[in-house]
């Protein structure tokens, strides 16, 4: 599992990272929006924790873009303001959750373990999904057989009528 | 020189102008009412004089006319013989007398002038009258009455004569009228107090004794101004002879009102005069009458114009005070506002740095844990330690975020969601939120809701953040003083005219001090112990409640308790 933290805070992406690498997680940092795309491009990423407030494109822009781009990517929103409205706008663009700072290090990590688990789920699904799929694809390639007859029997009968 | 201050330059204009519009008008009308009232006395006092100088005259003449008959009686039912002894004059004399005691002497004169007979208090018999002026002329004209004069006698006296021609014969009887009956009759005039009567002849020499000025048989030249000759009355006055008040000036000489007319039966003038002072006596008492009213009238204005100055100051004063007190109102406000944003501001930036000591700790913690568990370090007091003193990092970044939270919720500008909102439904659900609260500190919650309390506008998450703030520091002040027990709380809400409704939040706490009073609605002032309260609970209100179109209001008692008041609009309906 991949964790990246994007911030403007050096200081706060390095300590995070060292504890949450501790802790047993595989961190990545960036220091800005356009550094996050950068990474998220290279590596796969499960779980992006985000601060809204950013020099260069916002938190909000670099939301849109991870959403447009890797839509199965979680996002974790973290911002100084604690208004209803950033929170409900975020959610909406497809952040997973939303946090507020200072926001204390077991919560945040109960946070990414959530959206872990629900991205978890969502991988299930989708590889349930495509197994049905492929299932489907599958079946209808051995369904096609009776197509054939039926074809050429329709053939047949207008070659035999043409004939 | 102290600089005049605005205050006193407004009173004196407006007193001026309250005293100045009304006096002039007021003033001019007490003038044209004195004008006229004083043409109107002058007038009647004028006619009444010529009226009692013409009475006068009629009866002046009429003495005159009568001894004149009764002296042309006797001459034309006597003959010359009949009288030319003193014996029969006499007796003739004593008859006249019992028609008139004016008769002095008759005497009988012949054609030569030749005093024939005499009965008299002289001894005149045989005197001879030929080149007397009076004989002249009475034989020339028929009959005579002559001016005073002093005569043979030496004592003031006139005369009437008649002439008759009889059988070739001209005779002429004499009489002389006694010039004290005249004098007295002629003085005889009732005009006022000072009111004379008097006679001059052609020349100005005084006939009657005058009873000021004069003497008989002298000339006053100040008085042969009236000798013109005139028909009927004259009167002699103007304004100016008796000044502009009636002769309320001290008099001057020759102060008077006078009327003149010519006797018919000899070419006299009768003169009547009275002091103007007299005359126009009317006309002070209009005078004085029109001074106190003009000084009553005056005072009245000068007292309501003083009076209402007061007032219009007054006014004047409360409604500046009440702008100023907008002003203010509205200062703080946009102060409130401002200091709203710097602080969010603020508060937002504090949280990344209490972001990163909050990590920081964390990763302290997890290092601590860790070298623990490895045995790493083994003194167990110190580990103690080091975990209180982690602990009390994380309470006092708790501490820290709940000010910036607060802040931040402070400084939050959203546009308020007005809508149409039902205090009878709304007041007991949030009264709901914290019964429970209330409950545990034994406080006993009163909702009173006036069943006719229209519904208000505002926005329901505003105003409910806006009620708890005031029962929470309701709450906190009950248990501030009565602990557990005792506390009341009271919610009540009704209309306040047509526009507004009144919610009140009362409690029974420890009150505020005047001091604290100044200061409630600023940001961060608060009373509570470090750590309790931020202060931003009632300047966040204060701002809700502007910002709804509302005023809030406190009053408060020390030891009483206290009461806030939220007036909002009333929704229309
Ligand atoms: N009902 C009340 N009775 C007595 N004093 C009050 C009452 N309400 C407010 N005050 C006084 O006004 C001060 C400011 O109140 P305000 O609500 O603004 O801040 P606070 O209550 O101290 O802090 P916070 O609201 O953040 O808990 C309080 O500290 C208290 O002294
Ligand atoms: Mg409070």
């Amino acid at each position: 599992m991949k964790l990246l933290i994007v911030d403007d805070e050096e200081r706060f992406l390095h300590s995070t990272q060292k504890l949450l690498n501790r802790k047993g997680y595989d961190v990545e940092t960036a220091p800005s929006g356009e550094k996050c795309l950068e990474i998220l491009g290279e590596k796969a990423i499960d779980v992006v924790i985000l601060d809204v407030k950013m020099p260069g494109i916002g938190g909000m822009e670099t939301l849109r873009r991870i959403k447009r781009e890797q839509p199965m990517t979680e996002v974790i929103m973290l911002t100084g303001h604690g208004t209803a409205e950033y929170a409900v706008d975020a959610l909406l663009r497809g952040a997973a959750d939303f946090l507020v700072k200072p926001v204390s290090i077991p919560e945040l990590i109960e946070k990414v373990e959530a959206a872990m688990a629900r991205r978890m789920v969502l991988e299930e699904k989708i590889r349930a999904a495509k197994a049905l799929k492929a299932a489907e694809a599958g079946l209808s390639t051995q369904s096609s057989d009776p197509a054939g007859p039926e074809e050429t029997i329709t053939n047949t009968a207008n070659s035999g009528k043409k004939q | 020189m102290k600089p005049e201050s605005a205050d006193n330059i407004m009173r004196r204009t407006i007193l001026s102008s309250m005293i100045l519009i009304p006096i002039i008008p007021f003033i001019l009308v007490i003038f044209i009412g004195y004008f006229y009232s004083k043409i109107a006395i002058e007038n009647r006092t004028v006619e009444s004089m010529q009226r009692i100088v013409e009475d006068h005259r009629q009866m002046i003449d009429t003495f005159l006319r009568e001894r004149r008959t009764n002296l042309e009686f006797i001459i034309n039912t006597h003959a010359f013989e009949d009288l030319n002894t003193s014996r029969s004059i006499e007796f003739v004399y004593h008859n006249l007398r019992t028609i008139s005691n004016a008769f002095v002497d008759l005497g009988v004169f012949d054609e030569d002038g030749l005093h024939v007979a005499y009965h008299g208090p002289y001894q005149l018999e045989g005197k001879v009258y030929k080149k007397e002026p009076w004989f002249k002329e009475v034989m020339e004209t028929g009959v005579h009455i002559s001016d005073v004069f002093l005569g043979f006698r030496d004592y003031p006296h006139f005369i009437i004569a008649v002439k008759k021609t009889e059988n070739s014969r001209t005779w002429v009887l004499r009489a002389t009228i006694d010039t004290h009956i005249f004098n007295t009759m002629v003085g005889r005039i009732r005009i006022g107090d000072t009111g004379e009567a008097y006679i001059i002849n052609r020349d100005g020499v005084f006939q009657t004794q005058p009873r000021t000025g004069g003497n008989l048989l002298e000339t006053d030249p100040s008085r042969l101004k009236y000798l013109k000759h005139h028909d009927g009355i004259a009167t002699y006055t103007s304004l100016r002879d008796y000044g502009w008040f009636g002769g309320l000036s001290t008099p001057v000489h020759d102060d008077y009102l006078v009327a003149t007319v010519w006797l018919k039966e000899k070419p006299w003038l009768l003169v009547a005069r009275q002091e103007k002072r007299d005359a126009f006596s009317g006309l002070r008492a209009v005078m004085y009458m029109i001074i106190s009213i003009a000084a009553i009238g005056s005072a009245t204005i000068v007292l309501v114009a003083f009076n209402q100055t007061g007032r219009l100051l007054q006014r004047i004063k409360d409604v500046s005070g009440e702008k100023a007190h907008l002003e203010n109102q509205l200062i703080h406000a946009t102060r409130l506002a401002e200091l709203g944003q710097m602080a969010a501001g603020f508060a937002h930036e504090i949280n990344n740095p209490l972001q990163i000591i909050r990590s920081e700790q964390a990763l302290m913690d997890f290092i601590l844990t860790e070298m623990k568990e490895k045995k790493e370090i083994t003194n167990d007091q110190s580990i103690e330690e080091l975990e209180d003193s982690m602990h009390q990092m994380i309470v006092q970044i708790e501490r820290c975020s709940g000010i910036t939270q607060a802040i931040l919720k402070f400084g939050r500008h959203t546009e308020p969601q007005i809508e149409d909102i039902e205090l009878k439904d709304f007041i007991p659900e949030i009264a709901g939120t914290i019964s429970n609260k209330a409950s545990v500190h034994g406080i006993s919650v009163k909702q009173l809701i006036d069943e006719e309390t229209p519904m208000v506008r505002g926005d329901k998450g505003q105003l409910q953040q806006v009620l708890i703030n005031l029962f929470n520091n309701a709450i906190d002040t009950i248990v501030d003083r009565h602990g557990s027990h005792g506390g009341k709380l009271s919610i009540s809400a009704k209309a306040a005219g047509d526009k507004w409704v009144d919610i009140a939040v009362q409690d029974n706490g420890t009150g505020i001090s005047p001091e604290s009073m100044e200061k409630i609605f600023s940001p961060f002032f608060t009373t509570k112990p470090p750590g309790k309260g931020t202060g931003l609970g009632l300047s966040v209100c204060f701002g809700i409640v502007e910002g709804l179109g509302g005023k809030m209001d406190v009053s408060s008692q020390v030891g009483r308790g206290t009461t806030f008041t939220v007036r909002l609009p009333a929704a229309t309906a």
